[in-house]
């Protein structure tokens, strides 16, 4: 088989469908969400989202129940990260296999999961009651508390090994060369470590913003009708509304605002020392 | 010894988070009640039973297999022809070609499920099997291209060479070297392919006819309305079945391959 | 007057998973001194510095560093330099900022700081380069700044890890040369850990011999090359011929040595005792090994042979001449005239009894 034959055949069943299924239905969704209800060319559906409060408010929701997500997976994740670029290759391993095996579980699952442990009789307000500590259920669940636990569960994998690979990298002996230094575990640790797990920081709460920013399943189930998201609008608003033309121009508004914060934030980050020591 | 450090107490703690719901759900489809308590009130397998009274679950079931099976394989296929392309032949455009071929992963799936639903209306597949099963495989390919070439990657292609100089037809190079040794990174494709079109809810959501659901979004539907152990005893099912095909992509790959992690052992 | 000891090291024993790496481990190190560990991989020479260093805590024995015992002392408490194998240079800071990163710790003013650390980059010869990331520096030039980093502390014993040993033949040698120049200027007792025999030779005022987690011995680089206390330390340094053979007589303090093929040689009474009768190894090192005619008149320990191969490499040629059931390995640096290495020529070899080394065997 001649290779000038060869590329096209091999390429063409997964270009058809990237075709197909992607490409044009991403270009039918924005030709439909610059069109207003008569059909014609217009940016109606997209000045609607800017200057209604309802919209901007959802909108800022988002970010923040994504935000809030970042944070909870930093915090815990950071931790489980260091733990394992310090653990034994046999540890590491067992530690990967117990982080990622969830994950390969459907998030409808996990949170059902959730729902039981967190709800009003769930296990933690049954047991905190039950042992006096509260009088009162706890409202862990049906509000943005809710949403950002099931979202860390959902992401906090992605969080740890980015982050986790990047350490991997990190010469063992930079650490020794620190102490020898003079430099104390803490002090190594923010002057050595930390900035060098840097890359995977970034890499992990840009990775996890973006997930938790278009995250469905969970603030359907963890949420409820109170949490609403812009996944969960542009939802209604094709399936229950059906305003296509809006819910194609909130499915392009979720995915430019991801953009551009990621992009935002990404400037801020990589200053120009960060160019110098990480670019390849 | 080491005494425990504060990384090691939360790495433990965030793995019984992580592991929670499996941890919680399994007792709870045992309950004996006729609701979910804690902890779980005697112990019986009526919840089991219930399943088989539901025959929305089963059908459901049923067209979760078969699409996951479909798409494991269709995603497979097509997969690992495209990373052959790219892999073997350099031609101008490859890189370009690579990335569109990944752009879906880019993509919110709750996005490409909304485009998919517009466009597939227009042409008369939306609410079909076929159209369902176009949309899973586009998910599934970008994964099974990146495992296909990270194995393409470290094969080296003068083992083919070697295999003509000693006497074998094009084909009989491909069946008794290549095939075999890509193998690892072919089935974990179509694993990780079966479960990511069994476990898919958000672009299913959009493109299911009312009466043919997946099991994830029965399941789904289910729980906004009621919350019982039936929902337990459904998922009960699940873990175990999608624990079955996790331990397979461990041996098979290995789970740290499998997220890109370079997993250094020392 | 004696000289001061820098280091001590006491009976020092280290155990992994019942694994012994270390053990019997007893060394002073003068105020000054040029010590190098030298051995093959995992004989523990690693182990030892890691200890002193602080990165690992010995099982038993105790260390001693400017006379205060170091037993459980964390490293970044024990004022010491080091260099490692991969440089472990910080990544994400420039030259100027590793290199100051000790004083910064040691709280030493800006003003200080900013001299001390240009004056040992003058000393490494790499002033230009301050402003630039270690990525940007060539292999031997991160080399360099690593060992000024060390240096700048002023540490009272400057701990080498291999420290060459990633560098190419060339950069290798021109570096070894710089450290010596180093070790003269400034005279910090230093402690190297090599597993390659020339650069202890050339190095070190004392070499320590390791193997299996012992010391074979510890002596200067003349000692261990031409007295070697052990087979192993002759074998590890240098290349050698080895013979199998018995005693057959003792004049004084000449033996003569019958090996197992019936060459027989003359060689002096070692230091252990041996008797008539005694197995024992003989070994003679390939430089020690004079060609001559095979007419040539008879001496002490004269063989005749034939060429079985040379090797030409340059500064010398390697030539294997086979003598009965024995193969002798020869290092011709000069050749007799009217000598010919041509494979199957016949040829002479001699050697004086003082380079014939004897190791006592079994007693049979």
């Amino acid at each position: 088989m001649g290779r000038r034959l060869a590329v096209p055949l091999l390429l063409a069943p997964s270009l058809i469908i990237l075709l197909g299924v992607f490409l044009l239905p991403m270009l039918l969704m924005l030709v439909l969400s610059l069109q207003n209800d008569q059909q014609q060319f217009s940016f109606e559906n997209y000045l609607l989202f800017i200057q209604d409060p309802f919209y901007t408010g959802i909108l800022w929701r988002t970010i923040r129940v994504s935000l809030w997500t970042v944070l909870f997976s930093l915090l815990l994740g950071f931790p489980v990260a260091i733990y394992m670029a310090n653990a034994s290759g046999k540890v590491r391993g067992i530690v990967t296999m117990l982080i990622l095996a969830p994950h390969l579980i459907s998030v409808v699952i996990r949170n059902f999961g959730w729902v039981v442990v967190l709800g009003e009789k769930g296990w933690i307000n049954e047991l905190l009651l039950s042992i006096g500590f509260i009088h009162e259920p706890l409202r862990l669940l049906y509000n943005e508390l809710g949403v950002v636990i099931g979202l860390t569960d959902s992401f906090i994998a992605y969080m740890v090994l980015a982050i986790a690979t990047s350490l991997y990298s990190v010469d063992q002996s930079l650490s020794k060369a620190a102490a020898i230094l003079g430099a104390s575990r803490i002090r190594s640790f923010f002057d050595v470590t930390l900035p060098l797990s840097l890359p995977g920081i970034y890499a992990g709460v840009t990775l996890v913003f973006s997930l938790s920013m278009s995250a469905f399943v969970t603030p359907s189930l963890m949420g409820g009708t109170s949490v609403k998201v812009l996944p969960v609008i542009a939802y209604e608003q094709v399936m229950s509304t059906l305003n296509w033309p809006l819910g194609a121009a909130l499915s392009f508004l979720l995915l430019g605002s991801t953009i551009l914060l990621v992009a935002l934030f990404t400037r801020l980050a990589e200053t120009k020392r960060y160019k110098e020591v990480f670019a390849s | 010894m080491k005494k425990p450090s504060l990384a090691g107490i939360i790495t433990v703690i965030v793995l019984l988070l992580v592991n929670l719901p499996i941890l919680v759900i399994i007792p709870s489809s045992f309950t004996a009640a006729g609701y979910l308590s804690f902890p779980p009130e005697g112990f019986s397998f009526r919840w089991y039973a219930k399943i088989f009274e539901r025959p929305e679950f089963i059908d459901s079931f049923w067209v979760s297999l078969q699409l996951a099976v479909i798409t494991a394989v269709l995603a497979a296929l097509i997969g690992t022809l495209a990373a052959f392309a790219l892999a073997k032949y350099k031609f101008r455009g490859s890189q370009v070609i690579n990335s569109l071929l990944l752009s879906p992963l880019t993509v919110p799936s709750l996005i490409i499920g909304i485009a998919a639903l517009l466009f597939f209306t227009r042409i008369g597949l939306a609410g079909t099997f076929a159209g369902l099963l176009l949309a899973h495989v586009l998910i599934s390919v970008p994964y099974v291209v990146r495992l296909v070439l990270t194995g393409l990657s470290s094969f080296d292609f003068t083992l083919e060479k070697a295999g003509y100089m000693l006497g074998a037809s094009p084909a009989r190079v491909f069946w008794d070297i290549t095939l075999p040794l890509l193998r690892p990174a072919i089935v974990s494709g179509m694993i990780f392919s079966f479960l990511t079109s069994f476990d898919n809810v958000t672009v299913s959501l959009f493109l299911v006819a009312p009466d043919t659901t997946t099991l994830p979004l029965a399941i789904f539907s289910y729980m906004q309305e009621t919350l019982d152990p039936l929902v337990a005893s459904i998922s009960s099912v699940v873990i175990l079945l999608s624990l079955v095909f996790i331990v397979i992509l461990e041996k098979v790959y290995g789970l740290d391959r499998l997220f890109g992690l370079q997993s250094q052992s020392h | 007057m004696a000289a001061k000891i820098d280091v001590e090291l006491r009976n020092i024993k280290k155990v992994f998973q019942n694994n012994v790496v270390v053990q019997n481990f007893n060394l002073q190190v003068e105020q000054g001194e040029f010590i190098s560990f030298l051995g093959p991989s995992g004989c523990g020479k690693t182990t030892t510095l890691n200890m002193i260093a602080g990165f690992l805590e010995p099982d038993e024995g105790d260390l001693f560093i400017k006379g205060q015992r170091m037993n459980g002392v964390p490293p970044h408490k024990r004022e010491l330099g080091m260099v490692f194998q991969t440089y472990s240079l910080f990544p994400h800071m420039t030259v100027a900022e590793n290199v100051a990163y000790g004083l910064k710790l040691r709280k030493v003013s800006k003003t200080e700081m900013q001299e001390r650390s240009k004056r040992v980059l003058e000393l490494v010869k790499l002033p230009h380069v301050a402003d630039r990331y270690p990525k940007q520096l060539s292999g031997g030039q991160r080399q360099r700044i690593a060992i000024a980093r060390a240096l700048v502390i002023e540490p009272s014993l400057l701990l080498l890890d291999e420290p060459l040993s990633n560098l190419d033949a060339k950069l290798r040698e021109e570096l070894r040369d710089e450290l010596k120049r180093l070790h003269q200027e400034i005279g910090v007792t230093t402690i190297f850990v090599t597993h390659d025999q020339e650069e202890a030779l050339s190095l070190s005022d004392r070499i320590v011999v390791l193997n299996h987690g012992h010391v074979e011995q510890i002596g200067t680089p003349a000692d261990i090359y031409h007295r070697p206390a052990s087979e192993f330390v002759h074998t590890f340094i240098g290349k050698t011929n080895k013979l199998e053979g018995r005693v057959v007589a003792r004049q004084d303090r000449l033996l003569t040595v019958e090996t197992q093929s019936g060459l027989r040689l003359k060689a002096v009474h070692p230091e252990r005792a041996v008797a008539e009768g005694d197995a024992v190894t003989v070994f003679i090192r390939p430089e020690k090994i004079r060609l001559t005619a095979a007419d040539a008149p008879a001496d002490a320990n004269r063989a005749k042979g034939k060429v079985e191969l040379t090797s030409f490499l340059g500064a010398f040629t390697e030539c294997d001449v086979r003598i009965g059931t024995e193969v002798l390995s020869v290092k011709v640096q000069m050749l007799d005239p009217g000598l010919s290495l041509s494979i199957g020529s016949d040829i002479c070899c001699q050697w004086s009894p003082e380079d014939v080394l004897i190791m006592p065997g079994e007693r049979g």
